[in-house]
């Protein structure tokens, strides 16, 4: 064993602990020193301990002499000197020459001694078994992430710093269509698009500071095309390396396509392609500024589209809707917005116009309209009504704006077909108060505030009243009393007269069956009611049974009565329904008799019972002209029916009318309207004396 | 006749220069600028973080702005949202932050104590070997920080021998020609003596290795950072007469990868130049 150089003995250690250590060193084979010393001008080996003589494989007498640049070939020339410095310790990687002849790449440390002539080597192998092995599972986890990017069909980018990729898989390479090269670092950002750059640029700024994220942003590819896509970005932390991020790329163009198809649709007609309802209410509602003015909206309805319709077929109808749209939308001023309201409605919407701007649009609107048409071989020239409004001060919402050039729309058509009406004021307050009174209409027939009164009818024969006619009344909270004349046509016009109908039937059954209960055999055989010619379809006949049988009714109980004009519409189906109530037992009359055209040929065929000769004839009883009642009551007994004289103001027409032949007697001079109630006293009073031939007038009872 | 002196025996050797000076320099730096060398020896440690990293950098103005700068860059593509120091060493990798670091410790960041060009080059091949870096399988990150370390050995020979280094630079243009005759006049190479001074900080082994096998074209290892100069040398060296890349890596790149790779350096160069320095 070689002396224990002295130089390097610290007098303030003693000798023993100086030597043990040496010895601990020496045989020590986790540890492989070597010393070093410049023998001849060149560095030499002059010792090794028991773990340098492993690890290289050398004796220690064929290490001692040994050329240091011989275990270190590649310090080559000079290098030497970058391990063997004389004033610091020096720590390089280096292959060391074994002794058969094979490298083995170790850290070294080599610190000189004092005195600079010697150096102390110790080597420690990087070739370590758990070193290999740590290296080893990173290498497999690195790989099955890259294998599983690489493959995987979901595009994927890899960041290792900021916006920098490290890795783009080939699904995303596809997806943009350029090579890896081109995309790494910050090449990718090209296919973002420069107006969702900031956006991403922003997500990624959350994610590398610790956070999740996602973007949406459009991707551009080689061949101009464009995807839209949400990238979503999670953290991504190396220790030792710093943040960066893993995004996964979601296509979304198909999806959002189809879900733009289907709100393109929801808010589009879909023969003309023009913005439906929904989009003109939000188009005029995101425009609509309280107060502002230059806001216009014009309504269109063409004229007679319905004879197109009817005579050239409904093809026809389509085909001249849609080149009205395509007029419409070459004659409008860009940025003006087209809608179908409806059938043969349109709407415009302008912006920063007045109302000689409006005009003069929608004349320019007209003329482009009546430019002639082919449809069917036929030359049409479609005119329009247009109605004209421009915000105003009293518009306080969209819906306003809308409903008043819908308005307007009716006062040009009532003005003649073919004009252009801008709104007229007080049209339009009159035309408010309508809509008010129409829902106040509805309210009270689903509160079933309308109330029905009963007018007795009186046989001449004997004096006696065994049916009523049943009289819908409504007393509105505010105005009064509103006559059956104002909201009878109100609820055909708005939609409400099925319900209105309804009601009165289901209210006159129950009302004979409480007669019934309350009177027995002198409750009113037969109650008349009054239906539109809005109801005279094939739902009639169930709602009439519906009533009877919710109630315990025999159908003979009940008397339909329509008006001359009601079956003149279409006769024929008028003919259907009257049959079926009829064949199920319920007695039918024709109200106003003689008010209207009918047609004596098809008078014989209608399944009635009775004609109701109208009050304007009776009326004219009394200035001495007897001829029309006289002819009406002759016509219904040549054909076998019974007659109702109404209007009958006074006992001496009462008589008259009796004289005349008249079945049925009904009028103020014999008996007013009455409550159920009251009715049901009056039938109850009446009962008890035997009543006289020719009924006189008497008071109404409560 | 008499014989002329070729100027490769001129440069054979230079007496003056003492290589022990040169490598006790490399410590000394170190004190010279502690928050720097802190940096450098903490950076890359497991536990390190960003906030760490940026408390330390914040008592360096200048090397912090400069931080900050370069995390702005486009080479990072943040558009200047990063506004916090912090998140500036999280956008640039605490890799980038040690060379960084390294670049203030060693004086790189004074152009005017180095040769003529060396940003450019060097910019050019820290560019190139980060965009080839996966190809070779390596971490950009990594590649870039060693491109940009590459020539600190040859900054280093410079500051000790401005004279001799001009006029050997001026002799041997071509890179692996220069580090030949560095070798014949200090005994090593600037890119060995690069390799020397960043194991002696500590920077990995895995980052240094290539440096030592550069000029051994059998060395697979030091195929990317061949490659990388090739393509700088394209770039920044007037009449370079190409050398086929394939034969620089043995055939693990072709040379048709290299375009894109030539165009997005010629663009990204100047840019990173500037976010390196203070000018």
């Amino acid at each position: 064993m070689t002396a224990i150089p002295t130089a390097i003995a610290d007098p303030r250690v003693a000798p023993e602990i100086v030597s043990s250590v040496f010895y601990g060193a020496a045989v020590s084979t986790s540890l492989a020193l070597l010393v070093a010393e410049t023998v001849g001008g060149e560095p030499r080996i002059t010792w090794g301990n028991e773990g340098a003589m492993h690890l290289l494989g050398y004796a220690l007498e064929d290490l001692r002499d040994l050329p240091v640049a011989h275990l270190l070939p590649s310090l080559r020339g000079g290098e030497l000197k970058l391990l063997l410095r004389r004033e610091r310790t020096a720590r390089m990687n280096l292959p060391f020459r074994t002794a058969s002849g094979v490298f083995t790449e170790c850290v070294v440390l080599c610190t000189p001694t004092p005195t600079g002539r010697m150096w102390n080597l110790r080597i420690v192998s990087a070739d370590n078994e758990q070193e290999r092995a740590l290296r080893a599972t990173a290498d497999v986890h690195e790989r099955r992430f890259a294998t599983l990017t690489e493959r995987s069909p979901v595009p994927t980018l890899l960041s290792e710093q900021g916006m920098r990729l490290a890795h783009v898989n080939d699904a995303f390479c596809s997806l943009v269509g350029l090579q890896s090269e081109q995309l790494l670092g910050t090449g990718w950002m090209a296919c973002i698009h420069p107006d969702d750059l900031d956006g991403v640029i922003e997500q990624v700024a959350v994610v590398l500071g610790g956070g999740d994220g996602e973007a949406q942003a459009r991707l551009l590819q080689r061949d101009g095309g464009e995807r839209r896509t949400v990238i979503r970005f999670a953290h991504l932390f190396t220790p030792g390396v710093g943040a960066g991020f893993v995004a996964s790329i979601e296509d979304i163009t198909e999806r959002l396509a189809f879900e733009t198809r289907l709100a393109h649709q929801a808010n589009h007609d879909p023969l003309t392609g023009l913005p439906n309802r929904t989009l003109l209410a939000e188009h005029v509602a995101a425009r609509f500024v309280r107060g502002q003015a230059g806001l216009a909206c014009l309504f269109l309805d063409l004229d007679n589209f319905k004879v197109v319709n009817d005579s050239l077929g409904h093809a026809a109808g389509d085909e001249l809707l849609v080149e009205v749209a395509d007029r419409l939308r070459a004659v409008v001023r860009p940025g003006d917005l087209v809608a179908r309201f409806g059938g043969d409605e349109f709407v415009v919407v302008c912006e920063d116009v007045d109302e000689d701007d409006a005009v003069t649009l929608a004349e320019r609107i007209g003329a482009a309209l009546a430019e002639p048409v082919r449809l069917g071989g036929v030359d049409v020239r479609p005119h329009a009504s247009v109605g004209v409004t421009v915000q105003a001060d009293e518009h306080a919402c969209a819906d306003d704006l809308i409903r008043d050039c819908d308005i307007a729309m009716y006062q040009a058509k009532d003005g003649g077909k073919g004009r252009i009406t801008v709104l007229d004021h007080h049209a339009r307050a009159q035309a408010r108060d309508k809509l008010r009174l129409v829902a106040d209409l509805r309210d009270a027939i689903e509160r079933r505030d309308i109330a029905l009164q009963y007018q007795p009818i009186f046989a001449t024969a004997d004096g006696i009243s065994t049916a009523v006619e049943s009289l819908a009344r409504w007393q509105h909270a505010e105005r009064g009393p509103i006559s059956p004349t104002t909201f009878v046509p109100l609820a055909e016009e708005s939609g409400l007269i099925g319900a209105l109908g309804s009601l009165v039937l289901d209210e006159t059954c129950r009302q004979l069956a409480e007669w019934d209960r309350l009177l027995g055999a002198d409750a009113p055989r037969r109650a008349n009611v009054n239906v539109s010619a809005l109801q005279l379809d094939a739902n009639l006949l169930p709602l009439v049974v519906a009533a009877l049988s919710g109630h315990g009714l025999a159908p003979g109980r009940l008397s339909i009565e329509i008006t001359e004009s009601a079956l003149m519409k279409d006769p024929d189906s008028a003919r259907t329904v009257l049959q079926q109530l009829r064949d199920l037992g319920v007695q039918l009359a024709i109200d106003d008799f003689g008010t209207g055209y009918s047609s004596l040929a098809y008078l014989r065929h209608l399944p009635v019972d009775c004609l109701k000769v109208d009050r304007s004839f009776v009326a004219e009883i009394a200035e001495g002209h007897t001829e029309i009642t006289t002819a009406v009551i002759a016509l219904a007994g040549s054909l076998g029916l019974s007659t109702v004289a109404e209007g009958v103001e006074t006992p001496e027409l009462a008589a008259e009318l009796t004289r005349l032949g008249a079945t049925y007697l009904q009028g103020f001079g014999l008996a007013v309207p009455m409550s159920g109630a009251g009715a049901a006293a009056w039938y109850a009073q009446r009962a008890s004396p035997p009543g006289s031939a020719v009924p006189g007038p008497r008071a109404p009872l409560p | 006749m008499t014989a002329q002196p070729r100027p490769v025996a001129l440069l054979a050797a230079a007496p003056s220069f003492d290589l022990d000076r040169v490598l006790a320099g490399i410590d000394t730096m170190a004190a010279q600028k502690p928050v720097a060398a802190q940096i450098v020896s903490v950076a890359n440690s497991d536990d390190t973080s960003a906030r760490v990293l940026a408390d330390i950098l914040a008592a360096d103005v200048a090397l912090a702005s400069r931080v900050m700068k370069l995390a702005n860059s486009a080479y990072f593509g943040m558009r200047g949202r990063v506004t916090t120091l912090q998140f500036a060493v999280t956008v640039v990798g605490f890799t980038t932050v040690r060379t960084m670091a390294t670049v203030a410790l060693t004086d790189l960041d004074d152009e005017s104590r180095l040769p003529e060009n060396f940003w450019a080059s060097t910019t050019s091949v820290a560019l190139a070997a980060s965009l080839l870096a996966t190809r070779f399988g390596e971490r950009p990150q990594d590649t870039l920080c060693l491109g940009l370390l590459a020539q600190v050995g040859v900054a280093l020979l410079h500051h000790n021998d401005p004279d001799g280094y001009r006029e050997l630079l001026a002799q041997e243009s071509s890179f692996p020609g220069r580090r030949a005759a560095e070798v014949r006049r200090y005994g090593i190479s600037g890119m060995r003596l690069t390799g020397v001074a960043l194991e002696q900080w500590g920077f990995p082994h895995s980052m240094v290795g290539p440096l030592t096998v550069v000029d051994d074209r059998s060395s697979s290892d030091g195929a990317l950072l061949r490659v990388a100069f090739e393509v700088a040398a394209r770039l920044t060296e007037p009449g370079y007469e190409a050398v086929d890349v394939a034969q620089l890596t043995d055939g693990q790149l072709r040379e048709d990868a290299v375009g894109p790779v030539l165009e997005q350096v010629a663009q990204g160069a100047e840019e990173l130049r500037r976010a390196m320095l203070d000018n």
